[in-house]
């Protein structure tokens, strides 16, 4: 399984690499949105995305927007993970198209469970 | 009515237990004591504008900022580089800055953080409306928040 | 990712040591819990920890206090939760069709996270006219205080709780999200030590008494369970923890499998002694909405 962890904080995008590899994932990095879409454009098709809101030259936001917007990555999970706490702005990424949304900080069980949540770890119930 | 123009001392106190709690407090947490902040060390800064107007500031000595970047980073604290520091402490106000900003009402945009080393204070102009003195390691660790001069109003 | 091999002496141990029960599919969790373990201890991997606990007996208390730690978490485990949602409400729905109501007991409510979970719930699934109420209760009365004030920290609302429920249910209060004083209104709170006669109680539709046994010894859980069937209605439903059962406890009750949790139903002349597993859909995506 694949994360594509977007951030423009090298020390967060270690964070949260950390997590998902010990839970068996490789991992690709970006740091905005931009690149993050060139990722993609170029062929990558993540299982879960993991994206900062707050980042140069595109936003999380943006970035979900267009991916929702395109059919080459209807399956790919978005889950936001951001400063952005208000109300409002997680209603606005969910409407976007944001699977899940996890608030900074975080500890390594809720990027856990929710990515349990959204199915990350369904295995197949033997017969 | 009136308006709330700055966070609780609280409220604050809350989110910098938070971000230091998920991340860095799991030998040892931060505790509300003050300790005398030596000249020097590093500032890390964030705005806010929009809906609120304020200026978010983290203090931490050279020790302090180390040992959050080697924790942060997970690698030896001579193994990490300024440039570590930078982005592990861009990250730390970050953090502590947008929570602060989602305390306040209105819709809000934060900044890309600022960071530096040495004696670096906000601007002059800026009003302080809220000092957080902590200690972490044996560190002092000061949070500020400060906003513009109040504005007349209409 | 800890081996299969790790994982099942992992699995073994607790059930030895705990008789929890540690099922297949929970690799990431026991891999999460142990990896903080490993590195204190030195060791490059779980597996490395893991081949080490055979012969360090306080590693091995470790491990289990990691594994067992009972943190409270929105919707936790959400097997229970399915169960209730997919196996509990149907037939109750038919049920109590002429009153419209149900009455809910969540028993060692701690900070309310189940309760308010089950309220979710219920405003999801009840149909219209419908009512109910989740009786909370707990020894301790900070931890009731807490349950009505319906306030949780940031740390608190990321662990297991749906985003979009999130914003359905809660809004900011400070740096802490309040739940909706719509869903506060369902949920009443009472102290109560379980270990002592209960005071006056409705009967209950449905039961949760989850992870709160394993505290007590043999004779007062017996006892415990021996008054919580007189305030269970002969067609309601107890729910206990994931790694609990009645089975070697109180012939008073039945037990129905609902997905991967056990039912367990107050054994009456009319109940069957064993009735087919009730079909769980698996979670999809979309199962998050208001």
């Amino acid at each position: 399984m694949h994360a594509l962890i977007i951030d423009d904080s090298k020390t967060m995008r270690s964070i949260l690499r950390r997590i998902v590899t010990e839970l068996g994932f490789e991992t690709t990095e970006a740091g905005n949105g931009q690149e993050a879409l060139d990722v993609l454009e170029a062929g990558l098709v993540p299982d879960i995305c993991l994206i900062d809101w707050n980042m140069p030259l595109m936003d999380g936001y943006t970035f979900v927007t267009r991916v929702r917007a395109d059919d080459r990555w209807r399956n790919v999970t978005l889950m936001m993970v951001t400063t952005e706490s208000e109300h409002g702005q997680i209603v606005r990424a969910l409407a976007a198209g944001a699977h899940e949304y996890v608030i900074k900080p975080f500890t390594p069980d809720a990027i856990i469970e929710k990515m349990e949540l959204l199915g990350l770890f369904a295995q197949e119930v033997p017969a | 009515m009136t308006v709330t123009l700055e966070p609780s001392l609280g409220d604050v106190h809350a989110v910098v237990e938070e971000v230091w709690s998920s991340f860095l407090g799991a030998e040892e947490p931060i505790l509300p004591l003050a300790t005398p902040m030596p000249p020097g060390g590093w500032s890390a800064a964030i705005t806010v504008t929009g809906g609120w107007d304020a200026q978010i500031t983290v203090n931490l000595t050279d020790a302090a900022a180390q040992a959050v970047t080697s924790t942060m980073l997970m690698c030896p604290p001579e193994q990490c580089s300024d440039e570590d520091l930078r982005d592990a402490l861009g990250e730390l106000v970050n953090m502590v800055g947008g929570n602060v900003k989602s305390l306040m009402a209105g819709s809000a945009v934060l900044s890309l953080p600022l960071v530096g080393h040495g004696d670096i204070s906000p601007g002059s102009h800026l009003v302080e409306v809220c000092r957080l003195e902590l200690t972490w390691r044996g560190e002092p660790v000061v949070v500020t928040v400060h906003l513009p001069p109040a504005a007349d109003p209409s | 990712m800890i081996s299969p091999t790790s994982f099942a002496y992992v699995a073994d141990l607790l059930r030895r040591e705990t008789a929890m029960l540690c099922e297949p599919g929970k690799e990431y969790l026991v891999e999460a819990r142990l990896l903080p373990l490993a590195r204190s201890a030195g060791q490059p991997d779980v597996d490395g920890y893991v081949a080490l606990l055979g012969r360090d007996p306080s590693e091995r208390a470790k491990a289990i206090d990691a594994l067992t730690i009972n943190e409270t978490s929105w919707f936790r485990d959400l097997a229970p939760y399915q169960a209730f949602t997919e196996a509990m409400l149907p037939p109750l729905l038919e049920a109590r069709a002429h009153v419209k109501h149900l009455e809910i007991w969540s028993a060692a409510c701690s900070s309310g996270q189940e309760a308010y979970s089950l309220t979710m719930l219920l405003k999801e699934n009840l149909p219209p006219g419908w009512t109910a109420r989740i009786h909370a209760t707990d020894v301790s009365t900070t931890m009731l205080e807490r349950v009505r004030a319906g306030r949780y920290s940031q740390v608190e609302m990321n662990r297991g709780m749906p985003a979009q429920r999130l914003v359905t249910w809660f809004t900011r209060a400070g740096n802490e999200w309040e739940v909706s004083p719509e869903l506060r209104s369902m949920v009443t709170t009472q102290h109560l030590n379980l270990a002592a006669p209960f005071p006056p109680m409705p009967v209950f539709d449905i039961v949760f008494l989850r992870n709160v046994l394993i505290y007590f010894d043999l004779d007062t859980k017996r006892d415990i369970l021996r008054r919580v069937s007189t305030r269970i209605s002969p067609d309601g439903f107890l729910l206990l923890g994931s790694s609990e059962t009645t089975l070697d406890l109180d012939d008073a009750w039945t037990r129905e499998a609902a997905g991967r949790v056990w039912m367990h139903r107050p054994r009456t002349a009319a109940r069957p002694a064993a009735a087919a597993p009730a079909p769980i859909t698996a979670p999809a995506l979309s199962q998050t909405g208001a």
